[in-house]
């Protein structure tokens, strides 16, 4: 789009900074003339061929030197005020729908025609559309038409008539520089002469004495503006030709215009004011569900009943939501319970077998406790005759298997399978009549409805739980029992043992004496045999006497052998009182947890 | 460029501001970067006519030229969810050659988007999800636009 009118020479390489240093001395000067008063020769020296060669020369440097530095001028304004973009207008006049591209909406601009479809586009749009700014396609643009497909390409002929083009360039459109504050309103053709001569917001080049920096065509009159000044307002430091543009669009500290209310605020507050004192923006009632302007509130507020509950309202909404809160918590805490409880029912369905494993095993009275909490409490007088009341558990663990879980099912089955002879199948006598309808068919732990209401359980689990405490008293009870009866029965074998033992030293000691007494017996009867055996006359009654003698001597030894015997079968007896004592303490044991049972 | 997406996009939402086909509401057009449109079926079983459809159109600079990513998306309230067909997964892609670079032609623009997706889906008449849906939806993690779709029915 260059708009250059100026042709390149082809030795028109400057050196830039030349060109720069000279642009303002020259720029204002027209150079005709200076091409007709070339200036002096540097040396002085004059020569007819030599002037004219060397002017000749001298021209055509500042010729190249003047195209240079215009060419410089003219892509610093095209950097300024880079070519209007007709399809970003925004236009004033309305125009038909059919002249309007379907790629950009806009009015056509530059339309060209698709020869194979008819269908109409700006050439700039097509040309995106097909990728080819970027892309080089040696056969001309080429694609398939955007609305419908049709294989096409861009000829020679593709250009629309003058006609339509005439059409959409009549179009008005607003300056692109209208957001700097242009006003201007042209016609679209004429747009580019507009920015590019006339508009007074386009930047041009600064027309100060050594200086390039931008500057708007309306202030290029003033002299150069291009100083630091501080806005006013905000005191930002900034400069002077851009204060306008500051004023305009960026000051914080600038008047606006609310857009509600019409009233003037600062642009740093407009925020604020929309979102709390712009009177003009509705704002809904505490109360009730209308939104009102923020202006009307109050009047509102006096004819609104629920706007003058609002506080109260406000209250409520609070305690609901302290309420909500601690019900959220009150209902975990629940939850964690209940996963305590089923806990606890798993524990509590085993220790149930186990009870009544041990009451198959045993006397079926022996926890009568259990039974009698387990039967309701008008039922108490049931256990009395104990063959009766056997039978009667054996029917209600039979209803139970047939209403109870599994795990409880088995373990009843058992209990049934085990005193089968004990047990009538039916209750005999007056005992169903006592029953209550539901203990029969219907019981059930999971149905409250089961128990009296009145009763002091008022759920299933809440009879097994006391059941449970009751079992642990019962446990506690029998183990202090036990260790009662321990201690008593270790008394008991501790004085058994000890008058055992004193009789057993009696026993020794007599042993002992009679053992002495032997002795003496025997060294008296060798003494005589001794003294008797020297007297020569009497070998025939000595011989019989030694015989004697030797009789009397296997006796004595018989009774020493008999007396040794017998005090180590005392030595025995009393090592066996010992040791009995101590298994008659583990058989005690034994016996004393049945005894406890009993008694209790 | 980027301020003939923007001019074209303005234009397109004061038209879309004033008349939309029935069953097309726009619900927020915060900037022109992305809008959030909802659809409604009317005429086909498969899509109760009181239920609607979320979608979320994103606008890249060179918008006409390039094609707008538009996704089905899932609210809670008001309650939006995507819509079952066999060309859209169930994280709410859409596998329409219109939307792609392919099919996508400068000339078509937000409202007619719209009305192409809401006959595929007035037209559609299994109740099913693509194949492959489950892992296609586990494993992608590509904008939709760099998917390779391949585009099998024609009479979509």
């Amino acid at each position: 789009m260059s708009r250059s009118h100026f042709s390149r020479s082809p030795r028109g390489n400057q050196d830039p900074t030349f060109t720069r240093t000279h642009s303002h001395s020259h720029s204002s000067s027209n150079p005709i003339n200076t091409l007709g008063l070339p200036s002096p020769p540097p040396n002085g020296r004059r020569s007819s061929m030599g002037v004219e060669v060397r002017g000749m020369r001298r021209l055509e440097q500042r010729r190249n030197m003047e195209e240079s530095h215009y060419l410089a001028c003219n892509a610093r304004a095209q950097n300024y005020n880079p070519p209007v973009d007709l399809r970003l207008l925004d236009y004033v006049s309305s125009y038909d729908n059919n002249l309007m591209c379907a790629i950009c909406r806009c009015p056509f601009v530059d339309p060209v025609i698709l020869n194979e479809c008819d269908h109409c586009f700006c050439r700039a749009c097509i040309r995106q559309c097909w990728n080819t700014n970027t892309t080089y396609t040696p056969l001309g643009p080429r694609g398939d038409c955007p609305t419908c497909r049709t294989p096409a390409k861009l000829g020679p002929r593709s250009a629309t008539s003058k006609i339509l083009v005439n059409l959409v360039d009549e179009l008005i459109v607003q300056c692109p520089r209208k957001d700097d504050g242009c006003k201007a309103e042209v016609r679209r053709c004429e747009v580019q002469d507009h920015v590019n001569i006339y508009c007074g917001y386009t930047l041009i080049e600064c027309t100060g004495k050594d200086c390039t920096d931008p500057v708007r065509r309306k202030d290029a009159a003033q002299s150069c503006l291009h100083y630091g000044a501080s806005c006013l307002l905000c005191h930002k430091e900034l400069q002077q030709w851009k204060l306008e543009a500051h004023w305009r669009s960026e000051c914080p500290d600038r008047r606006v215009h609310c857009e509600m209310c019409k009233s003037p605020v600062f642009h740093r507050e407009l925020e604020m004011h929309n979102k709390e004192t712009c009177p003009a923006i509705s704002t809904p009632c505490p109360g009730c569900s209308s939104r009102n302007k923020r202006g009307h509130a109050e009047a509102h507020a006096k004819s609104c009943t629920f706007a003058k509950l609002a506080p109260v309202l406000l209250r409520q909404q609070e305690r609901l939501d302290e309420q909500e809160a601690a019900q959220k918590e009150m209902s975990r805490k629940l939850e964690v319970l209940e996963g305590g409880f089923t806990n606890m029912q798993g524990i509590l369905f085993p220790s149930q077998e186990v009870e009544n494993a041990d009451r198959r095993s045993g006397d079926s009275n022996h926890i009568p406790y259990l039974r009698r909490s387990l039967v309701s409490p008008e039922n108490a007088d049931a256990d009395a005759p104990t063959n009766d009341f056997a039978g009667f558990d054996w029917n209600f663990s039979a209803a139970d298997v047939r209403h109870d879980g599994a795990s409880s099912a088995e373990t009843f089955q058992n209990g049934m399978a085990s005193p089968p002879t004990r047990a009538a199948p039916a209750v005999p006598g007056p005992r169903p009549d006592d029953l209550p309808e539901p203990f029969s068919s219907d019981f059930d732990l999971a149905s409250p409805p089961t128990f009296p209401p009145s009763g002091p359980y008022a759920s299933p689990l809440h009879h097994l739980l006391s059941m449970h405490e009751s079992l642990r008293d019962e446990m506690t009870r029998i183990t202090s029992a036990l260790s009662e009866l321990d201690g008593r029965h270790s008394m008991q074998i501790l004085n058994e043992n000890l008058r055992t033992r004193e009789e057993i030293s009696y026993l020794a000691a007599q042993t002992a004496g009679l053992q002495r007494q032997m002795h003496w017996f025997t060294s008296a009867q060798l003494q005589r045999q001794q003294g008797r055996s020297p007297t020569p006359g009497a070998s025939g009654s000595a011989l019989g006497g030694a015989m004697m003698d030797a009789g009397a001597g296997a006796g004595v030894e018989a009774a020493v052998g008999a007396v040794s015997t017998a005090a180590t079968a005392l030595r025995g007896a009393a090592r066996m009182v010992n040791v009995g004592g101590s298994a008659s303490g583990v058989g005690m044991r034994r016996g004393t947890s049945e005894e406890g049972r009993t008694k209790l | 460029m980027a301020s003939m997406s923007s001019k074209r996009l303005q234009k397109e939402l004061t038209k879309i501001q004033g008349t939309l086909p029935p069953g097309i509401t726009l619900v927020s057009a915060p900037d022109l970067r992305e809008w959030v449109m909802d659809i409604s079926i009317i005429d086909n079983p498969i899509y109760p006519p009181n239920e609607t459809y979320r979608m979320r159109f994103s606008f890249s600079p060179s918008y006409p030229i390039e094609a707008p990513e538009v996704v089905f998306v899932v609210l809670a309230a008001p309650e939006r969810k995507i819509p079952i067909h066999p060309h859209i997964y169930s994280n709410g892609i859409i596998c329409l050659d219109l939307l792609d670079s392919q099919g996508w032609s400068p000339v078509h623009n937000v409202e007619s988007v719209c009305i192409s997706i809401q006959s595929m889906l007035a037209g559609n008449t299994k109740a099913e999800r693509p194949p492959g849906d489950a892992e296609f939806v586990r494993s992608n993690r590509q904008r939709p636009r760099d998917i390779n779709f391949l585009y099998h029915d024609p009479k979509v």
